[in-house]
């Protein structure tokens, strides 16, 4: 169509030990393209982009960029020859200030005589950020008082510092709330109209459609398909991912909303944070989903609600057992789960065992007289759990870090099921996770509701709070401003006014 | 990340082995230089009975350093309690078991000091048991000054224990003991577990400060009848008492192959064989002819010898870092 190639890559392989991680890869990205990339974790989505940015060497292949053969040595070279890429971790320096970590690495540009005029780089830092329509965040500030989305942005500033011909965003959206995807999707508007390309990463399907106009899927290390423009379908794309077709039942099927009148967990008046004096209740045998924009106060509340912050005023009960719930060590004891939003920094011991993480909160059931613990009771509690969870492991003795992310979740949810919980807080249960885990993830939220168990699912993808809950309550600033029973004519639209 | 596992295993593997072929290096090479001497019965007991105070104090420290902690005052808190014990025994004439008490109350006040400042006030337990190590140490020196520089013990009345069989039972109890409650109930493991990841344990509903608090009281216990012993055999206290026993400690983690920051790689066992290394070099050094001063010296070089090949560099690697 007349469209100019870009960058090129032909053959590309990429092994870590026994693992192939990328076999053959052929991708072309032309310019004005925004080209994604899907695959379920570990098919090597990331890699890919990680060695386009130079952050890793390939092991063959080649890689061309408008005919002329590239081979980055490391990610500053990437961008001298054009390319940037922001990626999935948190990647800022939160001691240092904003304008300090938007032009990291350039301090030479503004350095006379051995002195950096820091005047001149927030000045720049500072029109970067206008330019990108992040005017609130000020360069001056020091990165650590920026909440998770500001910095994610700074982020997306510094790759924008070089101006760079090929954007890579690796799951970043993941981090970002409605603010922070504005300013991304103009971002990449405005890259397409000017003729450069972005290579696009992301978990969510409907996001690619809207944002992409050509999508690769990738399956343990090879291409499967490109699909172009109207090709482009969540059902195709989700097919192709998996490599089978997945059941329409990706949610529970029914719009039987009901639950018992029972409460379970009663938070009356509750203060914290940006929560002011907040009333919410769970019953028994309920899908409670919780929503909002990121900083709305509901992953706060999901903490608060565990005991894990203390609310000012009022307080949390736990209507079964009738106790007032002011710390985890009291909300564990009375049955109740937390899966936190931050899997790596919170849910899991990531240097531990399988067996260490999910036997962790079960310590007092396993502990015999004299408080022996059986290493037997430990690995049969822990093998049930695989077994169950369909963890995808060597054995029980295996580190979580060598783990997929998926599996790393599925691990969160086993040490809870292990202790048979009445009360689950899911704080965002299915972020950074493909499609196959998520859909297992569904089934198993789905199957303790029919167990009567009660389940709170705090969550900023609305979609599967509409398929999944029997009651949604929106978050707006701290307040709750829509409370929306189950059933099939409710929408993502009618949601949203509700949000912002 | 393949790679990287795979040197890691192959890293821990080495790990599991070198502690051991340390101990049997050590044990030949002094064997060689000291020409056998080393190996002489009265020899042998001295051994026995230094490594005595230093295994015994490693069965609590063991809990200390698994989570994380550290303590550096446990050797002026063993010579205070040496002291206490002592004066109240000889000078006030309490009874035997009331000064055993008292010297494990005093050490695990002490260690209880170390715990509830780091872990209350934030401090860093190393800051914190500098702190009590000061306290300790200037209470020592004052008192020893108040009774005229040192007191020394009625050999008669003290003699049973030093019988190198009643050490062994204490000793065989205590690592019993030790190994059970810290590889075979929720305490030890939980000491891990926080060391790995503080918050997911204080998620999982466990009371993180109280199971740190217990470790440094565990230890206190365990320093507390060390200095008791120490005390029987060496028949004097005086301002030195004790002196050196933290440094002695950590040589003999990192000698074992213990993790230096605790974690789920933490054996009891590792910090055992360090305990026996340590006791083995310190006094083949000795044998060999080496002046007491030079040997801190050694030691000192060793430890950071150690730790530079152990140190599990991998880890800094995968911490997210700027790459630009």
């Amino acid at each position: 169509m007349g469209k100019r190639v870009y960058l090129s890559e032909q053959k590309i392989c990429k092994a870590f030990g026994p693992t192939r991680a990328l076999v053959d890869v052929d991708i072309t990205i032309s310019r004005g393209e925004v080209h994604g990339l899907i695959g379920e974790n570990g098919s090597g989505k990331s890699t890919f982009s990680s060695i386009v940015a130079g952050a890793q060497p390939k092991d063959s292949g080649e890689l061309y960029i408008e005919g002329k053969p590239y081979s980055p040595k490391n990610m500053i070279d990437a961008q001298d020859h054009g390319i940037s890429m922001i990626v999935q971790e948190m990647n800022t320096i939160p001691t240092i200030s904003v304008a300090s970590n938007i032009l990291i690495g350039r301090f030479e540009q503004f350095t006379k005589f051995g002195i950096v005029n820091f005047r001149e780089i927030n000045g720049q830092a500072n029109h970067i950020l206008q330019e990108i329509g992040a005017g609130d965040i000020k360069a001056e500030a020091m990165t650590y008082r920026l909440n998770f989305e500001d910095r994610k942005i700074v982020e997306i500033a510094r790759a924008m510092v070089s101006d760079p011909d090929l954007l890579i965003v690796d799951e970043t959206t993941t981090a970002l709330a409605h603010k922070g995807r504005t300013i991304l999707y103009k971002l990449i508007k405005k890259m397409q109209e000017e003729n450069k390309c972005v290579i696009f990463i992301s978990h969510d399907l409907d996001e690619l459609m809207s944002v992409c106009n050509c999508v690769t899927i990738l399956r343990d290390g090879h291409v499967i398909e490109t699909l172009v423009g109207r090709e482009i379908t969540v059902q195709k794309m989700r097919r192709l991912m998996v490599g089978r077709e997945l059941s329409d039942n990706y949610f529970r099927d029914d719009f039987d909303g009901s639950y018992s009148d029972e409460v379970v967990l009663d938070a009356c008046n509750v203060t914290y944070g940006i929560i002011e004096k907040l009333n919410i209740q769970l019953h028994k045998g309920e899908i409670l989903g919780l929503s909002g924009l990121s900083a709305c106060g509901m992953h706060e509340l999901g903490q608060v609600l565990f005991g894990i912050n203390r609310t000012l005023t009022g307080k949390v009960t736990n209507c079964i057992a009738d106790v007032e719930i002011n710390d985890p060590v009291v909300a564990v004891a009375n049955r109740m789960a937390y899966v936190s939003k931050e899997r790596d920094k919170e849910g899991i011991i990531i240097n531990a065992t399988i067996l260490d993480n999910i036997t962790l909160p079960s310590y007092d059931l396993l502990s015999g007289t004299l408080g022996y613990i059986s290493s037997k009771d430990e690995m049969n509690l822990t093998q049930r759990q695989i077994d169950v969870m369909r963890i995808k492991c060597h054995d029980a003795k295996q580190r979580v870090s060598e783990l997929s992310g998926g599996n790393k979740q599925k691990i969160v949810f086993a040490k809870w099921l292990a202790r048979d919980c009445d009360i689950y807080i899911l704080d965002c249960p299915t972020r950074g996770i493909d499609v196959g885990v998520k859909a297992f993830m569904y089934q198993l939220i789905y199957r303790l509701k029919k167990e009567g168990k009660s389940i709170i699912m705090i969550s900023e993808e609305l979609p599967e709070l509409i398929g999944m809950s029997d009651r949604i309550v929106l978050m707006k600033d701290g307040r709750i401003s829509k409370e929306i029973m189950r059933s099939a004519d409710v929408t993502e639209q009618a949601l949203i006014e509700h949000i912002i | 990340m393949n790679i990287l596992e795979q040197k890691a295993k192959r890293k821990e593997t080495l790990m599991d082995i070198l502690p051991f072929a340390g101990l049997v290096l050590i044990t030949v090479f002094f064997i060689i230089v000291t020409k056998g001497r080393i190996l002489r019965i009265d020899n042998l007991a001295n051994i026995v009975t230094s490594a005595f105070t230093i295994i015994l104090v490693s069965c609590g420290a063991v809990f200390v350093y698994a989570h994380g902690g550290m303590d550096f005052s446990i050797g002026s808190t063993s010579g205070l309690a040496q002291f206490i014990c002592i004066y109240m025994v000889m000078r006030l004439g309490f009874p035997l078991p009331i000064g055993i008490l008292a010297s494990v109350v005093v050490s695990v006040v002490a260690c209880s000091t170390v715990g509830l400042s780091s872990i209350l006030l934030n401090i860093h337990p190393f800051v914190a048991s500098l702190c009590v190590k000061n306290i300790t140490a200037g209470l020592l020196s004052l008192l020893t000054q108040k009774v005229g520089g040192q007191i020394t013990l009625d050999y008669v009345r003290f003699k049973g224990f030093n019988s190198v069989g009643l050490k062994a039972v204490v000793l065989i109890v205590m690592i019993a003991l030790g190994f059970y409650v810290f590889e075979k109930t929720k305490v030890g493991k939980i000491q891990k577990a926080i060391s790995g990841n503080e918050r997911t344990v204080t998620q999982a509903g466990i009371n993180v400060k109280k199971y740190k608090l217990s470790a440094y009281m565990i230890m206190g216990f365990c320093v507390g009848i060390a200095a008791f012993f120490q005390m029987t055999r060496i028949g004097t206290v005086s301002s030195s008492s004790g002196s050196g026993l933290e440094f002695d400690i950590m040589i003999a983690m990192v000698l074992g192959g213990f993790p230096i920051s605790g974690g789920s790689a933490a054996k009891f066992k590792q910090f055992i064989l360090g305990g026996i290394t340590m006791t083995i070099l310190t006094n083949g050094l000795t044998m060999w002819g080496m002046d007491v001063s030079f040997v801190s010296f050694v030691k000192g070089l060793m430890f950071i010898l150690i730790v530079s090949v152990s140190y599990d560099r991998s880890v800094m690697k995968q911490v997210s870092i700027i790459k630009l």
